[in-house]
């Protein structure tokens, strides 16, 4: 028992160490090396993709919200689509029965959005 | 699997969702009124109990226990349509404005989560259903958009929940890692060395932490008091009543059968693992709960630390690790939710006529409306445990039980819980008498706009119902004891 959590302790000191070793190196390296030539591009900070721009505290409409919703409901029914679809031969009428009903319950969801008017832009 | 049968069990379930369904529907067309909406609903309800006649008597056992009914099921599903029917009554004048339908809806939905909790004997459908469930309150909670407090109501709640329910899921992880079974009867024949396994003992942790939300037991106790405060009166009066009825009925059935074989290490050993992290819960909810209840100056937030401090006593009652232990706490359970269920009748008679329920809202009840301050009087006086108040009896039994679970066991600490319990259950008489004393005492205020407003008469009707059954369940504990024995000697007789 001991020495299973031994092991433990072992892996936590590698997964310390591991990360800095080259972090180390690479700190050594530009020590003993590289010229020190600071300059706007270098001392911005890392990030990938295209450079940001503007604040991150915008405001958008709450109505992309409501879209996202209803569209996440019928991106996640596919996935139960899916294996019913793929296994449709071998699967009694039953199972038809229930899929049908699983449906129709999303259905009634989006006739509810549709009409309560979510589904118009304003 | 047959679906005839799935579909005959689950008939209660399938009525209340197609009534939920409907409602929606109906709530678009030029029909749509208050009275339909509410008319509706209770006719969903109706035959959603009647169904419940209809269900075989023996004991169903489905899909990994997914679905568990019998007669123990039925019954509870019985009382909680019942809670669901008078607080859909309830809402009729709740403070409801705008989006009704929904509400009613939500209400059903919640109602739908609740009964499949009841009947549900496996860690993944126990998940399903208190989400369901919980999902569904979260927004009943922050239902009145124009109103602030609604809002940080929700909000909290969400938030608690969202966190517990998180506990919940990761404890479950664990004990399904340790145990590699999801069905609660297989839970419940592990094998011993796996009983005191730290995993499994930390899965318990988390598990009662998530639990511990649904019955407003310290730590996880936070959102009651914003809750029963800011969410619409309706709302707040299924949350205290409905929802902690499910909640501890869960909780007894993940105790009792499920967790029942797991043991403590340690100077625990011998212990089930359980009973001393109840009983440290149970003790801060009674204690927190009193105390804090005193300080209060809106009756519905006395209420939450009230219903705190009995989720404490609850929780005594789960220490004694006992059938009879187990059996007062859920007849227990019933009396507190139908007399929390009268005292919010009252809270939102009170607000249609005050506007809000703070103490000094209460000032001269008993010259205004006579017949309300008494069903007050009932109400409180049971929830402090006063004979011949169903509260006292349910209270002595509870009490009664713990002691002797304690004096079997090997946990003789408990005796000390129970007296602490009782002593701290006669500081909680200082804050019932505080709202009593308004109603009673304290001189009418000067005529306001709002003191002309009709009562409206179903929801006195209901209170004065409910107070009734306190009384008689006082007097005559036996007409609910004896058919709740009957049905858990029954379940106990096919699974153990």
């Amino acid at each position: 028992m001991s020495n299973d959590y031994l092991l433990l302790v072992v892996f936590l000191a590698i997964a310390v160490v591991f990360p800095l070793i080259p972090l180390a190196m690479a700190w050594t390296w530009g020590f003993l090396f590289s010229p020190h030539k600071p300059g706007n591009d270098k001392g911005a900070i890392y990030e990938c993709g295209i450079e940001s721009t503007g604040a991150a505290q915008i405001q958008f409409q709450s109505h992309y919200y409501l879209y996202a919703l209803v569209f996440l409901i019928f991106d996640v029914e596919t996935i139960f689509l899916l294996p019913f679809a793929a296994a449709f031969t071998t699967l009694p009428l039953s199972a038809f029965i229930a899929i049908l009903v699983f449906l129709l319950l999303l259905v009634e969801g989006l006739v509810w959005a549709w009409a309560k008017g979510i589904l118009e832009w304003k | 699997m047959n679906y005839l049968i799935l579909l005959q069990l689950l008939a209660p379930e399938a009525i209340l969702t197609v009534t939920a369904l409907l409602v929606l529907g109906v709530g678009f067309s030029a029909w749509g009124s208050r009275q339909v909406l509410v008319l509706l609903s209770l006719v969903g309800c109706f035959a959603a109990g009647a169904s419940l006649s209809f269900l075989p008597t023996a004991n169903i056992y489905m899909v990994g226990g997914m679905l568990a009914m019998g007669p123990l099921a039925a019954f509870f599903k019985g009382i909680l349509i019942g809670l669901a029917a008078v607080t859909i009554v309830f809402s009729r004048t709740g403070g409801v404005r705008t989006h009704f339908a929904e509400y009613l809806s939500l209400l059903l939905f919640a109602t739908v989560g609740m009964t499949l909790l009841i009947s549900s004997e496996e860690l993944l459908m126990i998940f399903v259903a208190l989400e369901l469930t919980s999902i569904s309150l979260y927004a009943l909670a922050a239902f009145r958009k124009e109103s602030r407090a609604s809002a940080e109501a929700g909000l909290k709640y969400f938030l608690v929940g969202g966190v517990s329910a998180a506990f919940l899921l990761f404890g479950l992880s664990l004990i399904y890692g340790v145990a590699g079974t999801t069905s609660l009867h297989a839970l419940a024949s592990i094998p011993p060395a796996l009983a005191g396994d730290p995993l499994m003992l930390a899965g318990i942790v988390l598990t009662l932490g998530g639990f511990a939300f649904k019955v407003a037991a310290v730590p996880f106790h936070l959102w009651a008091p914003d809750v029963y405060q800011g969410a619409p009166t309706s709302a707040a009066a299924f949350i205290a009543s409905g929802s902690k009825v499910a909640g501890v009925f869960i909780l007894a059935k993940m105790l009792a059968l499920g967790l029942a074989a797991t043991s403590g290490v340690g100077c625990m050993a011998g212990w089930t693992a359980w009973v001393p992290l109840l009983a440290i819960m149970a003790a801060a909810s009674v204690l927190l709960g009193n105390i804090a209840a005193l300080v209060q100056s809106n009756v519905a937030r006395i209420l939450a630390y009230s219903a705190i401090a009995h989720g404490g006593y609850m929780l005594i009652g789960f220490t004694s690790a006992s059938i009879p232990g187990f059996t007062a706490v859920l007849f227990y359970v019933i009396i507190y939710a139908i007399t929390t269920l009268g005292a919010f009748g009252i809270i939102s008679l009170v607000k249609t006529r005050r506007g809000s329920a703070n103490l000094r809202d209460f000032d001269g009840l008993a010259k205004t409306s006579p017949l309300v301050a008494i069903c007050l009087l009932v109400f409180l006086i049971s929830l402090a445990g006063i004979p011949p108040f169903a509260g006292f009896f349910g209270k002595f039994y509870l009490f009664a039980e713990a002691l002797k679970g304690a004096s079997a066991g090997p946990a003789p600490g408990i005796f000390w819980l129970v007296a602490a319990a009782i002593a701290l259950n006669a500081v909680s008489l200082y804050y019932y008498l505080i709202i009593l004393k308004h109603a009673f005492v304290m001189p009418a205020p000067a005529e306001t706009k709002h003191s002309q407003a009709p009562i409206s008469g179903d929801t006195l009707l209901l209170v004065i119902a409910l107070a009734a059954a306190v009384l008689l369940l006082g007097l005559f504990p036996g007409v609910l004891l004896e058919p709740l024995r009957a049905v858990i000697s029954n379940y106990l007789t096919t699974f153990l």
